[in-house]
């Protein structure tokens, strides 16, 4: 129970390490196999059955056929024995005539089929024989079994086994083997009837010649037994009298007439019994098992044959799950690749089931990407919402620095500096509310980089000078706004941080086949080119305190977020000798900035 | 990795079912193209100028040469028990491609001599004699029969001396039967002499001979004569079988020839074919003349001829 369990945990081990095809081609196969396997035991079965039941009708054929030559000769004999009865011993008184001459010619006629004739009184005394008239001495035909039979059953012919005749001095000494046919007679002596017994020797050769010629298939023969399984003809009859061979006679002798399959000496064999009519002897055909069993050479092929349909199923059916199972396994192959983050097509294929399965998963990563897309655009528009709004406030210091200013102009009676200050602080403020627009043109983004300037070269008392230039044909070209200011913002409190009245900031715009490109450069202090990489890294954390490159890291965000990896800012610096950051950016016409605005807003 | 392995499995597959295709169609063919074996031809040496008295022997050999496949050729002496000559015999047929010899020996160890001298391998089986050094030969056990013999005469002995007829010369076998004969008869006190067979048989009562030629010869002499020495021989020839019934023979060890013949042959066919096999001594029997119609001894006397 223990080694069933064992195995069984084992089969159930391995089937789960199986593919699909492995499973579908080894059950196919093995049920294949067991159905093939049970059509050949059953072909084999009733091939054997068949072959079996058409040997039996062959042997009850061939000993029928037998049976009907045997009983001829019987019949002969008994003829012989009638007409010696009643046409010589009937006809004859012993008180005036002999038998011996009708015997002798009864004798003479059929001298191949007989051994000797003879009729002998009650005593056992002989009366006539022929051919050979004188008895041996000391013998006694009244004890032999012949004798008494004749008398016990006087109606009946009485058949002996074959036994050496033994009652006439014969000067050649033959000895031969003869069966004795006895029937009760009654003979007339000087008119006076008085019982006797007629002998007719059979000679053995009648009997053999009957047999001998015939044959069962497979090396199979046919003996003859009397009632009580005494040997009459065997083919290898003086085997089994010298003891190098046995039969199963005596058996035979018990079996019924028919077909019977025995087993003797570890040989088994079908044993046809055939009861020959009036002495009860019993004709036996025996046919050894190769006669209806399959032959080694057909069971050699059947084997080969069952091996080959076997391996011809296992083929096929491997093929068949190959294409069943191929769908199944390209499918799992590309749910795989999408687990390790691949972006790989869903193929639909196979059968139903499978098309469906694939046709769903498709359909839930399509889903499942727009979402991931959706997500990714929500969550760059909220940064880019975030950042804008970071970007549009306006300083506290510089709101608070400016009027501070413009109260310190008044007051010091610098009317027209304090005008031309708070206009550009309106200004400023109007451009960078562009009725919510986060798009506008470029020179409006340029105006409020010079609004700014102005409010700053007043506040910072001229220490540095602006220059903003513009290519002519990009007026009208659009920015994402206020982009420009914090840069600036930057060069003045950190390029410009030790300027006296040398500083000089300047702007351009240029356009750059599909990109606008606005440099804003100054010849401050300048930085090593590590701080400026590393000012735009994205790994940077966050800081929305002044002064630490926010601004200008912010600008960079949403020039990213908005139109993509390609744009952006690239910072050029070396120390003592100046800063240019460059912006790329799209270059977008009116329509452009309208479609960008409205999607946008959409998202 | 499992594209690989199903192509493996493929390659397999596909391998399986061509040899099995070919096994299919070539196997059977073959099995069925088994020759069987040839036939094998077994000279028979006799010691005797003519072979009537191995006629029963003779059918068994028959019986099994037909049944194992082998063909025979007998061939007698000019001479009786002439040893030169069965030896120059041997000598041909073994030279002439016999694959086995069945021999009757006059001289046995001579015969094997012979044998020993030939470069050929061929196979020899003595009836009757053995010719030693493991030669096999079909035979009674020669010592149990001269017992037995003894041991019946003893049963009608009602004293005299009793004559052991000495015919080792002309057959080997007579010597371990009279020798065993003669210790049974000394051991039970009975007079013995052994000699050769004597010009005149009145100066005995108990004749014992060893062999079915001296057993037929003191029969005749007796027969002849006016002696009544009872007699008894080994023999199982119809000649003998008569004399038996006569009486002029009172008992004889008896066997069957037609076994010795079929066993001799099926022994030498075994040995060509490298599958020897044991041998035993054949059964024999004691007959007395008032026996021999009795069924058992009917069937060991008389060979079931047609």
């Amino acid at each position: 129970m223990t080694f069933f369990r064992s195995l069984a945990a084992q089969w159930a081990q391995r089937y789960r390490k199986m593919s699909i095809q492995m499973v579908l081609s080894l059950s196919f196969t093995a049920v294949a196999a067991a159905g093939i396997l049970l059509m050949g035991v059953s072909f084999l079965w009733r091939f054997s059955s068949a072959n079996e039941q058409t040997a039996a009708e062959n042997s009850q054929r061939i000993l029928a056929q037998a049976n009907l030559s045997l009983d001829s000769y019987l019949r002969r004999m008994m003829r012989i024995a009638d007409t010696v009865y009643y046409r010589v011993i009937k006809n004859t008184d012993l008180a005036d005539g002999s038998y011996v001459e009708a015997l002798g010619l009864l004798y003479e006629e059929n001298r191949d089929d007989l051994v000797s004739l003879a009729v002998f009184d009650s005593r056992g005394e002989l009366v006539s024989a022929v051919p050979l008239a004188a008895m041996k001495e000391g013998v006694r035909p009244a004890e032999s079994e012949w004798f008494q039979a004749a008398f016990q059953n006087m109606e009946n012919l009485h058949f002996s086994t074959p036994h050496v005749q033994n009652l006439f001095d014969d000067p050649n000494s033959p000895y031969r083997w003869v069966v004795s046919l006895s029937h009760h007679v009654e003979l007339t002596r000087d008119g006076v009837t008085e019982g006797g017994v007629l002998l007719v020797d059979m000679g053995f050769s009648g009997i053999e010649q009957v047999c001998r010629d015939v044959t069962l298939a497979k090396g199979g023969y046919l003996y003859l037994v009397d009632s009580g399984g005494e040997l009459i003809y065997h083919p290898r009859q003086q085997l089994i009298y010298a003891g190098l061979l046995e039969e199963n006679h005596r058996a035979a002798a018990g079996y019924r007439d028919g077909s019977h399959v025995e087993t003797f000496q570890g040989q088994t064999r079908q044993v046809t019994v055939k009861t020959v009519g009036y002495t009860g002897w019993k004709l036996v055909g025996v046919a050894p098992a190769e006669s209806w069993l399959a032959s080694s050479q057909f069971l050699t092929f059947g084997l080969f044959l069952l091996v080959f349909a076997i391996f011809l199923m296992a083929f096929l059916n491997f093929l068949i799950s190959a294409r069943i199972a191929d769908p199944i396994r390209r499918l799992d192959r590309s749910v795989k690749a999408l687990e390790s983050g691949q972006d790989v097509e869903i193929e639909v294929g196979g059968c139903y089931e499978v098309q469906h399965l694939s046709r769903s998963i498709r359909s839930m990563v399509s889903t499942m990407r727009h979402l991931m897309d959706d997500i990714i655009q929500q969550e760059g528009q909220k940064r880019r919402n975030e950042l804008e709004v970071l970007q549009s406030q306006i300083n506290p210091h510089f709101l608070y620095n400016t009027l501070d200013s413009v109260v310190w102009l008044t007051e010091a009676g610098q009317q027209t500096e304090a005008i031309q200050m708070v206009a550009s602080l309106a200004r400023f403020f109007r451009i960078s509310l562009s009725k919510g627009k986060s798009i506008i043109p470029l020179s409006d983004e340029l105006e409020h980089a010079r609004h700014y300037m102005n409010i700053q070269q007043i506040r910072f008392k001229n220490q540095f000078t602006t220059n903003i230039e513009i290519q002519p044909g990009t007026e009208n070209l659009y920015t994402l706004k206020l982009i420009v200011q914090p840069i600036l913002e930057n060069a003045i409190y950190h390029g410009m941080a030790g300027a006296e009245d040398d500083g000089r900031i300047s702007v351009s715009a240029r356009r750059e086949g599909d990109d606008l490109l606005i440099d804003v450069s100054d010849n401050g202090v300048g930085m090593p080119p590590e701080t400026a990489a590393s000012l735009l890294n994205p790994d940077r954390p966050v800081m929305q305190t002044s002064g630490s490159g926010t601004g200008v890291h912010n600008v960079h965000e949403r020039i990213r977020l908005t139109f993509g990896e390609g744009y952006g800012l690239t910072i050029f610096s070396e120390p003592d000798e100046g800063t240019r950051v460059r912006i790329r950016l799209p270059a977008l016409t009116r329509e452009d900035a309208a479609r960008c605005q409205q999607e946008g807003d959409v998202l | 990795m499992k594209t690989r392995k199903s192509g493996l499995v493929e390659i397999a597959l596909l391998g399986g079912l061509g040899l099995m295709a070919v096994l299919t169609l070539t196997v059977p063919q073959h099995l069925r193209d088994h020759t069987p074996d040839a036939l094998l031809s077994l000279s028979v040496l006799l010691r005797d100028t003519d072979s009537s008295g191995w006629n029963v022997a003779r059918q068994g050999m028959e019986q099994a040469a037909d049944e194992l496949g082998a063909e025979l050729r007998f061939l007698t002496l000019t001479v009786q028990n002439d040893t030169r000559e069965q030896e120059e015999i041997l000598r041909r047929e073994v030279e002439g491609g016999a694959d086995a010899v069945i021999a009757v020996p006059a001289d046995p160890e001579a015969l094997h001599g012979v044998l020993d001298r030939l470069t050929a391998d061929c196979p020899l089986v003595t009836l009757e004699a053995s010719a030693g050094f493991g030669t096999p030969f079909v035979a009674a056990d020669h010592a149990e029969v001269g017992r037995c013999l003894a041991e019946t005469l003893l049963e009608d002995w009602d004293g005299g001396e009793v004559l052991l007829l000495d015919t080792s010369k002309a057959c080997p076998e007579v010597t371990p039967r009279l020798k065993a004969a003669l210790d049974v008869l000394t051991a039970a006190g009975v007079p013995a002499e052994r000699a050769a067979p004597p010009d005149t048989w009145s100066d005995w009562r108990w004749v014992m001979a060893f062999e079915s030629a001296a057993t037929r010869q003191a029969a005749a002499a007796k027969e002849n004569g006016s002696d009544s020495f009872s007699l008894y021989g080994v023999g199982s020839s119809t000649a003998i079988t008569a004399l038996l019934e006569r009486g002029t023979i009172s008992a004889v060890a008896a066997w069957s020839d037609y076994a010795a013949g079929y066993l001799a042959v099926e022994q030498a066919v075994e040995a060509v074919r490298n599958r020897p096999q044991t041998l035993t001594p054949l059964p024999f029997s004691i007959v007395r003349g008032e026996d021999i119609y009795a069924p058992e001894n009917q069937k060991l006397l008389f060979p079931v001829t047609s």
